[in-house]
């Protein structure tokens, strides 16, 4: 199920209407996790299994884990738990992958190797629930924490449906100890979880399905170069689509979260203001830079033997952030590339720094802009910006069909190739630079900000309008039951 | 703000939707449009599921606009007492869906294909294939919750003419806004917002401003002359007709040996896309071998006065009035010519 479709909305309402009827605590919780099965199984009902299994043997594990105290078999009841929610991720997810490099590089080796084409179904959100199990049992291997002793709410808390398809990652602490006591959405919550919904709905229907992912489609399937001008909108398209796409998604599960009573944590902090790459990762997609910097980069050394080894630490740790998101060598490029502009920035800010005075051709800039800028973050917004243009280098590989189109798309978005016939419309071309203008300058103004804090101070009457605004214009928009981009991760 | 303060702005935000939803909803109706429903992937699909549950001689139509225009279902089923299942996707070569009928054991029943020769003649992987074939690769993938999402809408669209997202989303309206492109860019021309309305069993229909207003009727045959349909250029010949027309002999073989039947069928057209349509795919070189490599019955237009006599009044499509003694003829035709019936009543034998 969607947060974009009539079922979705039907299923809220009688959900919302069960969450507050005076049924026990256990009751409630019980219905919460029926409704996240039903959530879930209407996309593919057997793949539930899958679920219920990875539920079962972490439960299981954790507090196999917990009550010995024999090293060896503690380490034996944690490989269980890997070895099980690793495997299935590698088979649903990267078996034909594998398969086909297999067959590669026996080709290359001269020895004649042709495997049936596996036919795999990728589970919806098996990489996003795989991760927020294994962390529960890593962090009990770990001591972090005892394991959960109820099974309702351990269940609950892997299938939870706001954030079971595509996230945010949560953490057994981040929501866990809310399922302990009874929990009911107070009216701010509810309105606050209403409007966030809202907003998240905007996000993905208006802009990323109804405006951006019209031109990035149809210039991204192209066999044949373009003009430098449509592949620089394709790509800038693209940018805005997938960020309004996931964190719409986010802003809608954090929303329907409230509205039941509970808070999920942060996903996005306005990224494409970020300067630089580290702040970048600290902006997108937050919960699973941190949960790849709590169990593969610190577990791998981190920054803590020696300047080389956090370089191939941060290498490691982008190329499997980049492939998690898709069985493709253009994933791990894309993941390279970020791992590499991290690298170059670490290099960057060892340099001691100099004193350096405002420039002439700062002061012109700042008049010019349009961007209410003060002196001192002139350098910052410019690096905003710089920082964006490497983001949408990186975007090309991400939404390929393959290494031969990026390198094409490259080509054409830098000038070599030029010949390319232009194929986007005027409107469209427009559409894309009005997005792309306001996303940065919403990004930039928002940038030491929070939603809550900046919508908390306009006049009801005002809120009341932008939210009537994005609700039309969802209405009119009319795109409503296609899928969101991060569910095939 | 205060909580008070946040239920003020929901009221108001609700306020101001339910007075725009009426209000647009309200807008079109005065502007004479019918009700019409989104002819997309989970009304194909819809439609598509009935292919297992039907009666010997109740159709499959498969094709392009012209059969789901000229093809009435009401009547069909007022004669008959079946009615056909309708999946002609418009602008598309129906090649790849007659080869999904043929991979699908399950499928035994009678397909009627119609044949546009621009589009059923293209080349493997055009354009008009990758559309057709976009529907097929949705229809396995059509989860549980986008077929209840469906009849959720369909109870929605039954009541919204504004929620029709051909011409009333916002995409659709913006498209319609007098920007001039750049030059050099190819620009889907927009077809008159009066032009028709799709029923909730995929059939297309002119309205009735159309067939009042020649203006209108001018600015869809201005978008057949945009988009080539009077050109003259020939159509594929040599390897490439030969592999199409091969490939069509496969799925008709695959269908005829599992008990079921495919008839072609040419609709009208008239001046001057009659005449183009003429010159660049001509019949013995086009129609007479489809018919002679494949082995499967055929109906062209022209060779039955009682379909020939129309006027299509965008040169393509006929009227809705004409559309009912048309399918009447063309059942009877489609009967006398496979010596078979289509009737309800009967034991029907198969088409040969």
């Amino acid at each position: 199920m969607v947060f974009n479709s009539y079922t979705f909305i039907l299923f809220f309402i009688l959900l919302l209407v069960l969450h507050n009827l005076p049924f026990s605590w256990k009751t409630k919780k019980i219905n919460l996790l029926l409704a996240s099965y039903l959530f879930y199984a209407l996309w593919n009902p057997p793949f539930i299994l899958l679920l219920w299994l990875s539920t079962v043997v972490d439960y299981y594990m954790a507090r196999l884990i917990s009550v010995t105290e024999d090293k060896m078999r503690r380490r034996m009841w944690l490989a269980v738990s890997l070895v099980l929610n690793l495997g299935m991720l590698s088979y649903f997810k990267y078996g034909g992958f594998l398969l086909e490099n297999f067959t590669a590089l026996m080709a290359s080796m001269g020895i004649a190797f042709q495997a049936v084409k596996p036919d795999i179904i990728l589970p919806v959100g098996i990489s996003f629930y795989t991760f927020v199990t294994l962390s529960y049992t890593i962090d009990v291997y770990r001591r972090k924490f005892a394991p959960e002793p109820s099974f309702l709410n351990f269940a609950l808390f892997v299938t939870y449906f706001p954030h079971l398809v595509a996230g945010p990652i949560v953490r057994p602490e981040d929501l866990i100890p809310q399922f302990k006591e009874p929990r009911k959405a107070t009216s701010y919550q509810m309105l606050w979880g209403l409007f966030l919904l809202s907003l998240g709905l905007f996000m993905k229907v208006v802009i990323a399905d109804g405006w951006m992912a019209e031109p990035a489609d149809f210039i991204f399937g192209l066999p044949f170069p373009v003009n430098p001008l449509d592949a620089w909108s394709a790509v800038l398209a693209f940018s805005a689509q997938i960020f309004c796409d996931f964190a719409g998604y986010s802003t809608c599960a954090i929303g329907v979260s409230l509205c039941l009573g509970f808070t999920l944590p942060e996903n996005f902090r306005f990224p494409y203001a970020a300067i630089g790459f580290s702040d970048f990762w600290r902006r997108w997609h937050i919960t699973l830079s941190t949960w790849l910097r709590d169990y593969l980069y610190i577990p791998l050394g981190g920054n803590r033997s020696g300047s080389f080894r956090t370089y191939i630490n941060l290498m490691i740790t982008m190329l499997l952030g980049g492939l998690w998101h898709g069985a493709s060598w253009n994933f791990v490029i894309w993941g390279g590339l970020h791992g590499l502009f991290l690298c170059i920035e670490r290099l960057i800010r060892g340099i001691p720094k100099k004193q350096k005075n405002t420039s002439l051709a700062e002061d012109l800039v700042i008049q010019a802009t349009l961007i209410p800028i003060r002196s001192k973050n002139l350098s910052g917004f410019l690096l905003a910006l710089f920082t964006l243009f490497l983001v949408n280098i990186t975007w090309v590989f991400f939404r390929s069909p393959d290494f031969g189109s990026a390198m094409r798309m490259l080509l054409c978005m830098f000038g070599v190739i030029t010949e390319g016939p232009k194929m986007l419309a005027t409107p469209d071309m427009i559409k894309v630079a009005i997005v792309t203008v306001a996303l940065f300058s919403t990004h930039w103004y928002m940038r030491d900000k929070s939603v809550k804090a900046v919508f908390s101070r306009f006049p009801w009457w005002l809120l009341g309008t932008i939210w009537s605004i994005m609700l039309i214009l969802i209405i009119l928009t009319q795109k409503s039951t296609s899928s969101f981009i991060y569910f095939q991760f | 703000m205060e909580t008070s303060d946040y239920k003020k702005a929901a009221w108001l935000a609700l306020a101001i939707v339910l007075l725009f939803v009426a209000g647009w909803e309200i807008y079109w109706r005065n502007q004479g449009f019918a009700l019409s429903f989104n002819d997309d992937e989970s009304l194909w699909s819809h439609t598509r599921k009935k292919i297992y549950d039907i009666a010997p001689g109740q159709p499959v139509i498969i094709g392009s606009s012209r059969v789901k225009f000229d093809i009435d279902q009401e009547t069909w089923e007022k004669e008959t007492g079946y009615q056909p299942v309708q999946l002609a996707l418009v602008g598309t070569s129906p090649r790849p869906i007659l080869r999904d009928l043929a991979n699908d054991p399950k499928f035994k029943g009678t397909v009627l294909v119609g044949i546009t020769e621009g589009l059923f003649f293209s080349a493997d992987g055009s354009f008009m294939e990758e559309r057709a074939g976009k529907r097929l690769a949705f229809y396995p993938r059509w989860s549980l919750s986008q077929q209840a999402s469906f009849h959720l809408n369909h109870i929605l669209e039954s009541n919204f003419i504004f929620l029709d997202e051909e011409r009333f989303s916002l995409n659709s309206l913006l498209k319609r806004l007098p920007i001039e492109s750049r030059p050099g860019v190819f620009v889907f021309p927009n077809f008159p917002m009066h032009m028709g309305y799709t029923t909730a069993n995929r059939q297309e229909v002119f309205s009735d401003t159309f067939m009042a207003d020649t203006a209108v009727q001018h600015g869809v045959q201005y978008v057949w002359s945009y988009l080539g349909m009077l050109g003259t250029k020939p159509g594929f010949s040599g390897d490439t007709l030969t592999n199409i027309i091969s490939s069509v002999k496969e799925s008709v073989d695959k269908i005829r040996a599992r008990g079921g039947s495919v008839t072609f069928l040419r609709m009208p057209s008239s001046d001057p896309a009659w005449s183009a349509e003429k010159q660049s795919y001509p019949r013995e070189l086009f129609w007479d071998r489809l018919l002679r490599e494949t082995g499967a019955p055929g109906i062209h237009f022209t060779d039955y006065p009682e379909l020939s006599k129309y006027v299509c009044p965008d040169w393509s499509h006929l009227s809705p009035a004409d559309t009912k003694p048309f399918t009447k003829d063309l059942i009877r035709i489609i009967e006398e010519k496979n010596r078979v019936t289509l009737h309800k009543t009967s034991a029907t034998p198969k088409i040969q």
